[in-house]
């Protein structure tokens, strides 16, 4: 009662405490994130390449659509399908021979989609060789080196061609011409930024498209590694497929897959879901549904529908993907604080911000030389990404580590228990086993020593009578030897215990001139009983001596024979166990208990009684020519003291 | 009458009798010396030193509990100074614990203390006739652990340590036979062996179990592999 009286109150406050938690993570986050773009865009602007100006030609005639004007470059021309009469820009530069030793070189650090390039009427070069230089989204620089014979001293005239296949409207850079020496580097460093280094990111991204496809091969109840993969794969394939210049007859296969941005980005956000934990919402495939268009459509429409398709339905919704993702990672911030989620949320927030600035410059609000930073910002989050993993990667191994030395620890403990309890329960059994051993010995010798010592005492003190004293005695010791007998282990073969039987009985029976035939009838003796245990052995021993003791005191015989052997019964062998003597025999009444009071009689009952404790079955005949007791003994011995009780 | 024993050498049979309760001294002495043997008697273990030391006898039968000391040493000690001289202990139960610690010192057999005259009698003529006694209890124990050195059992068998190593088959068969209430004739049948070489086998199967000295012992134990070098 007092405890929910407690937690009611609780209850109310929990709201606020919560809006609390989520302002005192979330605000810290969001300023960290602005923090982020501001170092973005201050980033976009260093990482923007220096061009060596002085060699910068920007005054040319442009003719286009059988216009000719001047126009100023960077220059945007308008967006065109058809590769006929393409955008023709004219220029002239001043060739001094003697200032620079190495040749001269044209430089166009970016152009799109294509261009040709002559000086003095010769075509120097042309990008349409090149497929990738021609991807819009790549910002492939071009430099050629002008043949020193083509130039003259004094004024040259350089014409551009732009081929322009839409949606995308052309563009013309700034083109430099000037001594190679000086022009070189800066088109090496754009090759560096903006083809080797997308090259390394898709081949990291293949090499991550593998790991992950095995991790989720392995591990198929993680979808969360399939997704990653697949996302990762389409991103290498858009790296790695040609892209078509438009006069070639080309794979609309390749087109569409070149426009599948919008698949992967939709891929990332499930990624996103999966890999904080959430449940990937079912009307989260809509997110899909963009892609799917592109791809359907382009695939039956062929080119140049894609590339439209890409630019009105794709590019939104990579920019949707990449805001979702940002929401998610910041919701998985603020609820676990973790080191992954932060990592990725940074990433996601680079990506946007990029994202952002190409739009603007599509938009041409931006002017940055049309230079697009989404691609390669993507390896950002790929970088973030693969941290991540790895994070989490190395926390599991941590936690199957700690798991399995707790496991050691707990086996180990568990181990001492079973033990120290098998022990008990071993301690217990023995201390069981020896009590019963102990009663057993004392009821053997409270039967048989113990009456005969008695007797002794009783006869010593009437004075006389020494030949029963004597009788008495080495009943008692013949008894007591049996009962030591009976302790030693056997092995379940009661021709063992026989054989002793059979000295002593010899010794007994040997002052009275009786002779004993001892006669094994079978090879073997009797049958092996492995659950033969010492009370059975003294039970058996006893109404054998009962008998032979019978024969003695009672039927002044001269012969006694034990016959042993093995029967077959309907359940198997059996032992069978005769001792018969040539006295004179007694009168069997009908009715032992009746009977009463005579020592036989007596006797006889034991004799049933110990038989009947055994499972064995006695049989006694006798009649004025001998006596004949047949022991049969059960297949099986008990376990328990049939008439202990 | 009194017929008195002889050895094969025609002189009479002397036997040393080592027993410290009277009157079981006095049971054993009366049966044999009616039975024509020269019975001397000790009740410790000193007078028993004494009386060898005066001369070996034919016969040597010791209780194994004595006032001052043990049976075991006096057998020893008889057995390693006379090794003509029969041993035999004596025993109230002929339990395997004593009468086999007695044999692996070099007794030959044993007799109970309640063994009627004519037995007692008996059984030292057998003896000295060459025909070592023993009981199915002891044949028992003895093969027993025949077997229980075949399975090599992790645990240590009970009772005194019995090197049952040099028995030869036909000897565990003998044994087995006894051990199961047979007869020598019925034995001697069995196996294929004359009657008479019976007894023979039982006394080699005694020396056999004999440990002579303590470095024998301990190569034996090495032989059975009980103790690891």
């Amino acid at each position: 009662m007092s405890e929910l009286a407690a937690k009611a109150p609780t209850e109310a406050p929990a709201k606020p405490a919560r809006r609390r938690l989520l302002a005192s993570r979330l605000v810290p986050y969001l300023l960290l994130q602005a923090l982020i773009v501001i170092a973005t865009v201050l980033g976009l602007r260093l990482l923007q390449p220096s061009d060596p100006e002085d060699f910068a030609l920007s005054g040319f005639a442009l003719r286009e659509d059988g216009l000719t004007r001047a126009v100023a470059l960077p220059h945007f021309t308008s967006s065109r399908y058809a590769l006929a009469d393409p955008p023709f820009y004219t220029g002239a530069f001043t060739f001094r021979g003697g200032e620079a030793a190495s040749g001269w070189s044209v430089f166009l650090p970016r152009f799109s989609n294509a261009v040709e390039v002559a000086v003095n009427g010769v075509v120097v070069l042309d990008s349409r060789r090149d497929a990738n230089a021609n991807r819009p989204d790549r910002n492939t620089p071009q430099i050629a080196l002008i043949p020193t014979s083509l130039l003259r001293e004094g004024g040259n005239e350089i014409t551009v061609r732009l081929f322009v296949w839409g949606p995308l409207k052309g563009f013309l850079d700034t083109v430099y011409v000037g001594p190679d020496a000086a022009l070189r580097p800066a088109y090496e460093t754009r090759t560096l930024l903006f083809v080797t280094l997308p090259v390394v990111f898709s081949a990291w991204q293949a090499i991550l498209a593998v790991i992950l496809a095995i991790m989720w091969l392995m591990r198929r109840h993680e979808p969360v590694y399939g997704v990653l993969a697949a996302a990762m794969v389409l991103g290498v394939v858009q790296a790695f497929a040609p892209p078509p210049v438009p006069p070639a007859t080309v794979s609309r296969l390749a087109a569409v897959l070149l426009a599948s941005a919008p698949i992967e980005s939709a891929l990332i956000v499930v990624f996103g879901v999966l890999f904080f934990g959430w449940r990937w919402p079912r009307y989260g495939t809509l997110l899909f549904v963009p892609g799917v268009v592109v791809f359907v459509v382009g695939l039956i429409g062929g080119p140049p529908l894609p590339r439209i398709l890409f630019l009105v339905l794709g590019i939104p919704t990579v920019g949707l993907c990449l805001f979702l993702m940002a929401c998610v990672t910041a919701t998985a911030v603020v609820r676990r604080q973790d080191a992954a989620s932060f990592t990725i949320g940074c990433a996601v927030t680079i990506v946007l911000v990029c994202w952002i600035q190409d739009m603007l410059t599509v938009l041409e609000i931006a002017t940055n030389d049309r230079i697009f930073v989404s691609r390669l910002s993507y390896s950002a989050m790929l970088v973030a990404i693969g941290a991540g993993l790895t994070w989490r990667f190395a926390r599991a191994l941590n936690q199957v580590d700690s798991f399995a030395g707790q496991l050691v620890t707990r086996v180990r403990e568990a181990e001492e228990r079973l033990k120290a309890s098998f022990a008990r329960e071993e301690e217990r059994a023995r201390a069981a086993a020896l009590a019963n051993e102990r009663t057993r010995l004392m009821r053997d010798l409270h039967d048989g020593l113990g009456g005969q010592l008695v007797s002794i005492v009783a006869l010593s003190e009437r004075g006389n009578e020494g030949a029963t004293i004597t009788d008495a005695a080495r009943a008692a010791l013949k008894d007591l030897r049996l009962v030591i007998d009976s302790m030693d282990d056997i092995g379940g073969d009661l021709m063992l215990a026989l054989g002793s039987w059979r000295e002593r009985a010899t010794a007994q029976l040997r002052p009275h001139d009786i002779a004993l035939d001892w006669r094994v009838a079978t090879p073997q003796g009797l049958p092996l009983h492995p659950e033969l245990r010492p009370w059975h052995v003294i039970q058996i021993v006893r109404i054998l001596d009962e008998a032979v003791t019978n024969a003695v005191k009672h039927a002044q015989a001269r012969h006694v024979a034990v016959t042993i052997e093995t029967r077959d019964g309907p359940q198997g062998p059996y032992g069978l166990i005769s001792v018969t003597d040539d006295g004179s025999g007694f009168a069997l009444a009908g009715n032992c208990e009746a009977a009463g009071a005579g020592q036989t009689a007596r006797g006889l009952r034991n004799m049933r009684n110990r038989a009947a404790r055994c499972g064995a079955v006695l049989d006694l005949s006798s009649d004025t020519s001998g006596t004949r007791v047949r022991l049969q003994l059960p297949q099986r011995f008990p376990d328990s003291d049939m008439a202990a009780g | 009458m009194i017929m008195t024993e002889q050895g094969e050498t025609g002189e009479a049979i002397t036997i040393l009798l080592v027993e410290d309760d009277a009157p079981t001294c006095w049971r054993l002495q009366d049966a044999l010396v009616k039975a024509g043997y020269e019975v001397r008697s000790a009740g410790t273990l000193a007078e028993a030193r004494q009386a060898l030391s005066v001369g070996a006898p034919c016969v040597l039968l010791t209780d194994l509990r004595l006032p001052d000391g043990h049976g075991i040493e006096l057998i020893r000690e008889t057995r390693q100074c006379f090794p003509d001289t029969e041993i035999m202990v004596i025993s109230a139960l002929g339990d395997e614990e004593s009468v086999i610690s007695a044999i692996t010192v070099g007794a030959t057999g044993y007799l109970l203390k309640d063994a009627f005259p004519t037995d007692i009698a008996t059984t030292v003529r057998d003896l000295v006739a060459g025909h070592s006694p023993i009981s199915a209890s002891i044949a028992r124990f003895i093969v027993r652990r025949t077997q229980g050195a075949a399975q090599n059992s992790a645990e240590p068998p009970r009772g005194p340590a019995l090197n049952t190593a040099r028995l030869t088959p036909r000897e565990i068969d003998i044994l087995w036979g006894i051990a199961k209430g047979f007869s020598y004739a019925e034995i001697a049948s069995h196996l294929g062996l004359s009657r008479q070489t019976v007894p023979g086998h039982i006394k080699n199967i005694y020396r056999k179990l004999e440990v002579h000295t303590r470095s024998e012992a301990v190569f034996e134990a090495v032989q059975q592999g009980l103790i690891k070098l």
